[in-house]
């Protein structure tokens, strides 16, 4: 058994132990390689089914190749889609040109309506611990109250393969089957298992995308990886996070708008 | 002589934090801005040193207008000392070029998208706001050898670097040390009666940073101010 | 390069030094976020100063344990040979839960101690930990060199001291590495300040690590995790935790003591005969006895232990303490009962000192032997023969003791 073996099974055990516990199991799925390499493994999980609703946070700003992406999968594997959106936000106006209030709208809320609406007990999402710093601390099992709060300094204690898995009333649990994983092991098994990606990852004109957003708030970093192979080489090589084209985004966009009332710009 | 240390933005709670014992001096606190609509570097300065609420006047000029008001000294707390020296202090004799170029590359980091550019611009934003800094702190150390009555340093580092960098605590950190370090060498220098003085302080927002509303104050001596406004030094310095 | 990662976990007493060693290391394998460290650096070329390295490190923990919103902490680095994971521990004693799950993910540790204050409350506490979750592989660091003048002295004393209270609790370090994570001395780089030890490096010493092997040789066990019933066909799921399980095999069903046949193995896009430990496998069988999670499969020779009582050795970590007499859950692999606990001793994990004989209680942080009596029979294991079934957690709303199976 190598490596990827071993984060598949482990994996697809946890995937099982969310569907043994939540009759109101979802999934998040950005059509981006974590959340679809998360749908292969729960076709694998249930012998080539995805027997849970697969929810597509819909901001309306994503890349066409996104959505084209999303429907070329869907039908593929069948998938009981549901779209999350945000119809306020939609009505309110609600662009970009203000990230912050955009992203808290269009997805944080989108997702809470979805969640109330569906009833969903827990959500699969394909987060990674090595993406971000605070990912570090995630559990495979982690609690959220309504508004989504972690409290990430009191959780409680997940040894082994045991899990938390009993939720308080209010909360729903977020499960993180791909917790273990790297960005290039999401790649290598990518490659092994022969699964579509989303052309947007390999290089076009010197560009490329490393992770997948809006439209208007994703930027492309500089690259020619054309196939999987060179993307891991890349990675290999890169000192820079993932993210940087959009963690700070938020922040960026708040910043921008506290020195605008203030009058630097 | 009366030596005034004016820091923009420097933080109640970084001080604290900080420790920074020079700083702190014999006693200090935070100043009551909740005056003002919003904690403006101009709006703050400008009051500071006619004594008056000068939001409305300040605003009137528009965003782009107000960084370039200069009050004229009859109608500043200055007029009161015969020689008074005050470097660098908007509003007043705020080096217009220098200021408007920091402005403009904080635009610029802003509006540019690619990430390789914009640390570009990072890099020589801060750059230039050290420079800066290290002119006006010589310029200030030199100043009090010299036989004024009066003299008020402003510093603009901490709130220039703050902006893109608030969240970098370690880079903080060093430059609240060279201030520690500037008030040393002004003990050094003579003995005279040191207020320090900021506008408002600053909070983060990731690794940016944004105006708190309070600012912060420091006397070498004894005195009864308590949670002043920043009118209030007005009559304060006049009275020593 | 190895293709996978490895992750430890650096444990040790609170201000022995642990987020010094990790800055020290993501900052000599060139692992920390450029851009940041690209404007401290120029701006202590700008002013004129010196490159303060402890400072860097005290804001990098501190921005890892605040919800940083900045991408400063990648616990990820790596050596020649791979790629290194490090697994969150603090080393407050409130946070001893958090330490204990994040032992319990790892394959290696390394205990920190301050060589100026040699072995200290958290160090005996987190080693005891570390022995209990049966982490064999395990690097003792001896820190602040700089401040005993790099004795050697003062190095074999406290090593001594050390290595005596690690026999004591069964932990026999592979190596004792003196270091200065502040000024770099033996991290990444061998230095001049420790001219007298000619050993390896931390980095070298990660790398001498082992991977965990996934145990073939052993007899089979295959907990039920669930049963689905696909277009009619009944299939159980689990993971097999340890030996093999074919096509056509007879199994015993424990522990109702049933034997059936495999009828075939069900894995996606294949037709397996074979799942070896470690495979998540389907299976169905060919009579129409009703399955559940938490049966356990195994073959008819080396029939793994069936009881309702158990010995255990436990550590408590919940606030409200364990009283004689409450029914508690117990969950082992896929099983979960009632149990009672009979204690029998009970003692402080750190000073190891017994508190009590046959008490009714354990306390936050105690350590106990206990008897285990379920409600049900479970079928376990030693933890050191099977640890996927010699290990047990004790849940009340979450869980509130980890324990292991002795006997």
């Amino acid at each position: 058994m190598d490596y990827l073996d071993r984060l598949e099974n482990e994996s697809i055990y946890i995937i099982r132990e969310a569907y043994n516990k939540y009759e109101k199991l979802g999934m998040l799925w950005s059509a981006g390689k974590d959340s679809t390499t998360l749908i292969h493994l729960t076709r694998k999980a249930f012998l080539g089914r995805v027997p849970i609703p697969v929810i597509y946070i819909d901001t309306y700003f994503h890349f066409q190749e996104m959505y084209d992406f999303r429907d070329k999968c869907v039908k593929m594997w069948d998938l009981n889609l549901i779209i999350s959106n945000n119809k306020d936000a939609v009505k309110k106006g609600i662009t970009p040109k203000d990230k912050l209030a955009c992203c808290t709208a269009r997805k944080t809320e989108a997702l809470k309506q979805t969640i109330e609406e569906y009833g969903f007990e827990a959500l699969l999402l394909g987060i990674r611990r090595d993406e971000h710093g605070i990912r570090a601390k995630e559990r495979f099992f982690s609690p959220r109250d309504r508004n989504f709060r972690w409290n990430y300094q009191d959780q409680p204690p997940e040894l082994w393969e045991q899990y938390k898995t009993r939720k308080e009333e209010g909360q729903h649990l977020r499960v993180h089957p791909l917790l273990s994983w790297t960005e290039i092991d999401v790649w290598k098994y990518i490659q092994r298992e022969n699964l579509p990606v989303n052309p947007m990852y390999f290089a076009r004109n010197g560009k490329r995308y490393r992770s997948l957003g809006c439209e208007p708030c994703t930027q492309s970093v500089k690259g020619n990886a054309g196939t999987i192979d060179d993307v891991i080489k890349e990675i290999e090589e890169s000192k820079v996070g993932e993210r940087s084209g959009r963690a700070q985004d938020k922040e960026e966009a708040y910043a921008m708008q506290k020195l605008r009332a203030l009058g630097y710009m | 002589m009366v030596v005034v240390l004016a820091v923009d933005a420097l933080e109640y709670d970084k001080i604290e934090e900080f420790n920074c014992v020079n700083m702190k001096q014999t006693v200090y606190g935070k100043t009551d801005i909740s005056e003002f609509k919003e904690p403006r570097t101009i709006v703050l300065w400008s009051s500071f040193m006619t004594g008056e609420n000068k939001e409305k006047e300040v605003l009137a000029k528009g965003n782009r207008g107000m960084w370039n008001i200069r009050i004229p000294l009859s109608e500043t707390f200055f007029s009161k000392f015969a020689d008074p020296k005050v470097i660098d202090l908007p509003a007043y004799s705020y080096n217009l070029a220098q200021h408007e170029k920091e402005r403009d590359l904080l635009k610029q980091f802003f509006k540019e998208d690619d990430q390789e550019k914009k640390k570009k611009i990072r890099s020589e934003y801060n750059q230039i706001a050290i420079q800066h800094h290290n002119k006006i702190k010589k310029e200030f150390l030199k100043s009090l050898k010299q036989d004024f009555d009066f003299i008020l340093g402003y510093i603009s580092v901490i709130d220039v670097i703050g902006h893109l960098n608030f969240g970098n605590k370690f880079l903080m950190q060093m430059l609240y040390d060279d201030l520690e370090k500037i008030v040393e060498q002004i003990k050094n220098i003579r003995d005279e009666p040191l207020l320090i003085l900021s506008d408002h302080g600053m909070k983060a927002i990731g690794i940016f940073g944004e105006h708190s509303n309070y600012g912060y104050w420091s006397y070498n001596k004894g005195c009864d101010l308590e949670n002043p406004k920043i009118t209030e030094f007005y009559s304060f310095l006049t009275t020593i | 390069m190895e293709e996978q990662d490895l992750r430890f976990v650096i444990v040790g007493h609170v201000d022995h030094g642990k987020s010094t060693l990790i800055g020290r290391l993501l900052y000599d394998t060139g692992s920390l976020p450029e851009d940041k460290y690209q404007s401290i650096k120029e701006a202590v070329e700008a002013l004129g100063r010196e490159f303060k390295f402890a400072y860097l490190m005290d804001h990098l923990e501190e921005e890892r344990s605040k919800e940083a919103t900045i991408d400063t902490a990648q616990t990820f680095f790596k050596s020649k040979k791979r790629r290194y994971t490090i697994i969150d521990a603090p080393g407050h004693v409130e946070f001893v839960k958090n330490m204990i799950t994040g032992a319990s993910q790892a394959e290696a540790a390394l205990l920190i101690v301050d060589v100026s204050q040699g072995v200290q409350e958290q160090t005996r506490r987190h080693a005891y930990i570390l022995s209990m979750l049966g982490i064999e592989q395990v690097i003792v660091v001896l820190n602040k060199m700089d401040l005993v003048n790099y004795s050697q002295k003062k190095f074999v004393e406290v090593r001594t001291q050390v290595s005596d209270f690690l026999k004591s609790i069964g932990i026999t370090p592979s190596l004792f590495i003196p270091i200065s994570a502040v000024e770099g001395d033996f991290v990444a780089k061998k230095t001049d300040n420790l001219s007298w030890y000619d050993g390896l490096t931390i980095l070298e010493g990660l790398d001498t690590f082992k991977k965990k092997v996934v145990p073939i040789g052993k007899p089979l066990r295959l907990p039920i995790q669930d049963i689905y019933d696909f277009d009619g066909e009944k299939i159980a799921v689990g993971q097999v935790v340890s030996g093999s399980i074919r096509k056509g095999d007879k199994i015993i069903i424990l522990s109702d003591r049933k034997e059936v046949t495999i009828e075939s193995l069900k894995e996606f896009g294949k037709n397996p005969i074979e799942a070896y430990a470690g495979k998540s496998i389907g299976f169905t069988i060919s009579d129409s006895i009703q399955l559940r999670r938490g049966q356990i499969i195994s073959h008819q020779k080396d029939l793994p232990n069936v009881t309702t009582s158990f010995k255990g050795h436990l550590f408590w970590m919940d606030d409200k303490p364990y009283e004689k007499g409450e029914s508690i859950t117990f969950k082992c692999a896929t099983q979960e009962t009632q149990c009672n606990l009979i204690i029998e001793k009970v003692f402080d994990s750190s000073t190891l000192e017994v508190m009590s004989k046959g008490e009714g209680k354990i306390e936050n942080r105690q350590v106990a032997n206990v008897t285990i009596k379920t409600s049900a029979p479970v079928v376990i294991e030693n933890f050191n023969y099977i640890p996927e079934l010699g290990r047990f957690v004790l849940v009340r709303k979450d869980c509130c003791a980890g324990g292991i199976i002795t006997g």
